[in-house]
């Protein structure tokens, strides 16, 4: 227990620390202005923290998503995500990896897939998964956060690899993690700037509205916290559907209330392309509707326990947790 | 900062589990209408019932009838029971709050004459706080308990005390010194017997239909000086230790869970989209709340602090329990307008309006969070 605790401690540490280092204002302008951010990469590679969660690590998928939860405090703009589920469904390597959904014969919404050496694409309730060497990139794209989203081509003789577990739940589930963490960050920045800025002669953070408000986003930031929690307990059982599917709906909720309050509180300065603010309140938004928006997975939840019926529902529900 | 522990329910509760829940099959006949509130619903007969399963005062020690059980094992059974539905609303202040209380501050002699029967399901605790001029800001109490020998003599008015007209004592927050320039100084708690001190009791009709909640007026009640808890003086620090510690328990998120449980049976095995989001929506809150709320709880068992991390599941919590009928009613199929999702929706609805007040209001508790976050 002590030990995976201190291996879990020591990659929040250094990753904290390479992402404190290299993960500025400056990295997410450009990277939203399309440059991959390449030295930020290298240490990642170097670090081993593309290897996260793969049978050989010698981590677990704990780690692994605590990981991801920190990428998305920093909003850091790599698809580290996408890699580290490519190298646990597939052979590792350490090249760069991502993930789409595939549609219409192509696959859509490849985070860098314009830089990926391989790109696997997903469907929905399968869990087979094509594998696309070499992708060909059939447009660029990119998010509500200036993230690139890119479109691959689908090759008819692309390989399919069974993975075992819901791809598509598996990747909402990195949704999660990374808005748990930004939405720490959205705390942090309001708690910050109501402290140092002053109207009426006191800190705003005296006014008890100001107050009130970062309750309401300390609380959705916990709830978030432990939704995310669940989601990755949930890995291990044969609850993980019905488990992320509570984590992705819950914690969509807790982005949209959060982000409006921070924003709210940042006045006219969080309005501004200068500011921080916008790369994790734009990053969660988005997160929201990637794998499954807030909508979709109170659906699969929601079918999930119309079949349990309403005298199980509280059985359902008050397991181990 | 706000640190919410990993933690979950061991294993061994399982056994446990089951046993409540066969507790609470054969003892259906308690609750023929099941409303998850905790005020709603006064069987002494079944809290009695309770005690001789050991399920009050679970986690006090053995020398006071306690089972020195885990706040774990204590939070399922609690938990089952409100589920369930069935009536708690008898013992529950004296297991939840004032048997800790005696415990954390009371004498010995208390400690011996009380909490034995608390944990029988004999004696029944009302909380006495409030008063007409007293809500959030507690330490402007007026009642005032003045020494005379061996006696107190107790003059004032409590207010809002769930279930006085029911229950066996009260203990009332008192001024046994003059006010000072310490608002907080001069305070004491003091325990009156409802039934033979000589009280006066008035129940007060809420817009709900019931009659819970009293008046309680004290002219010239003389009690025993041994009933201050613990020591004069000492009555702010000792309230506020309560409020902190009752905070978090499941109570707090699932008082509307009977709703719920109406609306999936409504909804059916094959509920349109809009009814499954709503299921899944609910679902999703109550899931992550009971997380938190049983992260509170571990960190209780390792004797953490967590005052700001309770708070937080009450604010959270409360506020989700008004929003669970609203995001029901406006999901229930046009069938549920007759039967049994119909009553338990407005049965629950009239009540939500106390879910943020009583124990310590919305605004107040976002407060304590806000001081938690340094910014008080
Ligand atoms: C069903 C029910 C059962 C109860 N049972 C008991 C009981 O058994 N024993 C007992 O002692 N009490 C009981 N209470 C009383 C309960 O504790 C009080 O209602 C509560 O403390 C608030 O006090 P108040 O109602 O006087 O409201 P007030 O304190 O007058 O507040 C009115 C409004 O003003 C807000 N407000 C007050 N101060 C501030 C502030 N500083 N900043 C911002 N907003 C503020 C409040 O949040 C609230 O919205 C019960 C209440 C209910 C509804």
């Amino acid at each position: 227990m002590s030990e995976t605790q201190s291996t879990l401690q020591l990659i929040l540490d250094s990753g904290e620390k390479i992402f404190s280092d290299h993960c500025d204002k400056k990295l997410l302008d450009q990277a939203e202005a399309g440059v991959f951010a390449e030295n930020l990469w290298q240490q990642i590679v170097a670090n081993g923290f593309n290897q996260l969660g793969t049978s050989g690590s010698g981590t677990t998928a704990e780690e692994m998503y605590a990981f991801i939860m920190q990428c998305g405090r920093f909003a850091v703009p790599l698809p580290i995500a996408e890699t580290l589920l490519v190298n646990c469904w597939l052979e590792p390597g350490e090249g760069l990896y991502s993930v789409g959904v595939v549609n219409n014969g192509q696959i859509i919404d490849v985070p860098w897939g314009r830089k990926a050496d391989k790109v696997v694409g997903v469907q929905l309730d399968s869990d087979v998964v094509f594998v696309v060497e070499q992708p060909a990139v059939v447009e660029q794209r990119v998010n509500l956060a200036g993230e690139p989203r890119d479109t691959i081509a689908l090759p008819d003789d692309a390989p399919t690899v069974d993975v075992g577990l819901d791809p598509f739940a598996q990747l909402a589930l990195t949704r999660s993690n990374l808005m748990a963490g930004a939405l720490q960050t959205l705390l942090d920045l309001g708690i910050t700037f109501a402290m140092e800025r002053t109207q009426f002669g006191r800190p705003i953070s005296k006014f008890q509205a100001i107050q009130h408000a970062l309750a309401i986003v300390a609380s959705e930031v916990a709830a978030a916290r432990r939704a995310a929690d669940a989601g990755v307990d949930g890995l291990q059982s044969e609850r993980f559907i019905p488990e992320v599917a509570a984590s992705k709906a819950r914690i969509g909720e807790a982005v949209t209330v959060a982000a409006e309050q921070i924003h709210q509180i940042h006045g006219a300065m969080g309005f501004t392309h200068e500011h921080r603010l916008h790369h994790f309140s734009r990053r969660a938004w988005a997160w929201r509707d990637e794998f499954g928006n807030e909508f979709h997975w109170q659906q699969v939840l929601g079918n999930h326990l119309a079949a349990v019926g309403a005298d199980n529902l509280w059985s359902f529900i008050a397991t181990r947790g | 900062m706000l640190q919410f522990d990993r933690v979950s329910l061991d294993v061994d509760t399982e056994t446990l589990r089951a046993d409540v829940r066969g507790f609470l099959a054969e003892n259906q006949a308690h609750f023929p209408k099941p409303n998850s509130d905790f005020v709603t619903g006064h069987d002494a007969e079944f809290s009695r019932k309770l005690g001789e399963r050991g399920w009050i005062g679970m986690n006090w020690p053995k020398q006071y009838g306690g089972g020195e059980r885990t706040f774990f094992e204590r939070y399922v059974v609690t938990e089952e029971i409100l589920a369930a539905g069935a009536p708690v609303s008898a013992h529950w202040i004296a297991d939840r709050q004032s048997g800790p209380l005696l415990l954390r501050f009371g004498t010995e002699a208390q400690r011996q004459t009380y909490l034995p029967q608390i944990v029988r399901g004999e004696a029944f605790f009302s909380i006495g706080m409030s008063e007409p001029d007293t809500g959030s800001d507690l330490a402007s109490v007026r009642t005032t308990a003045i020494k005379e020998g061996d006696e107190y003599r107790i003059n004032g008015t409590k207010i809002w005390t769930t279930d006085a007209h029911r229950n066996h004592y009260i203990i009332c927050l008192v001024r046994t010194e003059a006010a000072s320039e310490n608002r907080h100084a001069g305070l004491s708690q003091i325990i009156v017997d409802l039934k033979n001190d000589g009280a006066q009791v008035r129940p007060i009709a809420n817009m709900a239909g019931g009659e819970d909640f009293n008046e309680v007026v004290f002219e010239d009640v003389m009690v025993p000086a041994d009933r201050i808890v613990g020591e004069p003086g000492n009555g702010w620090a000792q309230v506020t230790s309560e409020l902190a510690y009752e905070r978090s328990g499941p109570e707090r998120f699932l008082s509307a869970f009977r709703v719920f449980v109406e609306l999936v049976r409504a909804c059916g095995q094959h509920p349109a989209p809009h009814e499954a989001a709503a299921i899944g929506r609910i679902a999703a809150h109550i899931m992550t709340m009971r997380r938190m709320s049983i992260s509170v709880a571990g960190m209780l068992e390792n004797s953490k602090d967590v005052v700001v991390e309770a708070a937080l599941v009450k604010e959270l919590g409360n506020n989700f329990e008004k929003v669970l009928p609203e995001i029901a009613r406006l999901a229930a199929p046009i069938g549920a307008s007759r039967g049994a999702f119909r009553e338990t929706f407005e049965e629950t609805l009239l009540l939500s309006p106390s879910f943020t007040l009583r124990g310590g209001t919305r605004e107040i508790l976002r407060g304590v969070i806000a001081r938690g976050l340094g910014l008080r």
